[in-house]
């Protein structure tokens, strides 16, 4: 990926992954937050609820991914040293 | 790597974006399991606790060791011999 500046199919791709990110989101936290149905109208502590459940599940996010990233390089790496070692199989 | 190297450049792009796209999928699905499995659906807070964040870690960890396993077994399933093809391509160089 040497292109800096992003395809049209790749800012599709963003843009879909972001809905399909916020659909996630939405269900996530209206199942865990929402247990009232006697009333048509959000309760304040259960708009409050959602919102620290999507804040939270971003941080979430942002943390796996780091020790994603880190794992991903580490396995680089590994297979790097393993085929210089096999002398380049091929 | 080296059965891959053979084919014809459309199709190794076609193989690549598939790793990506497998690669993606397996994200989302270590996260939805780790928040479901270390993040209490009280959500008083915004901040991630300190025993929430060494349960993710922990989390990412483990899941990605089982990933690796099952891989392993998988291919080790499907094609007896020759594991390392598979394990390799299961192990994409994400860029």
């Amino acid at each position: 990926m040497a292109a800096t500046e992003m395809s049209e199919a790749e800012q599709i791709k963003t843009f879909k992954d972001f809905l399909v990110q916020y659909n996630k989101l939405s269900e996530l936290c209206f199942t865990d937050c929402v247990h009232d149905f006697t009333s048509r109208s959000l309760k304040s502590s259960e708009e409050k609820c959602t919102l620290n459940c999507m804040e939270k599940y971003l941080r979430t996010n942002q943390r796996v991914s780091q020790r994603f990233h880190e794992f991903q390089m580490l396995a680089n790496e590994n297979m790097l040293a393993l085929a210089q070692k096999s002398g380049n199989p091929s | 790597m080296a059965a891959i190297s053979q084919l014809d450049p459309a199709k190794l792009q076609l193989v690549q974006e598939l790793e990506i796209e497998m690669m993606s999928d397996m994200y989302n699905r270590l996260v939805t399991a780790c928040h479901r499995k270390c993040i209490p659906v009280k959500y008083h807070e915004t901040e991630l606790g300190k025993g929430e964040s060494v349960c993710l870690d922990r989390c990412v960890a483990k899941y990605l060791d089982v990933h690796e396993r099952i891989g392993k077994k998988l291919s080790n399933m499907s094609q007896g011999g020759d594991t390392e093809d598979l394990t390799k391509v299961s192990l994409p160089d994400k860029k």
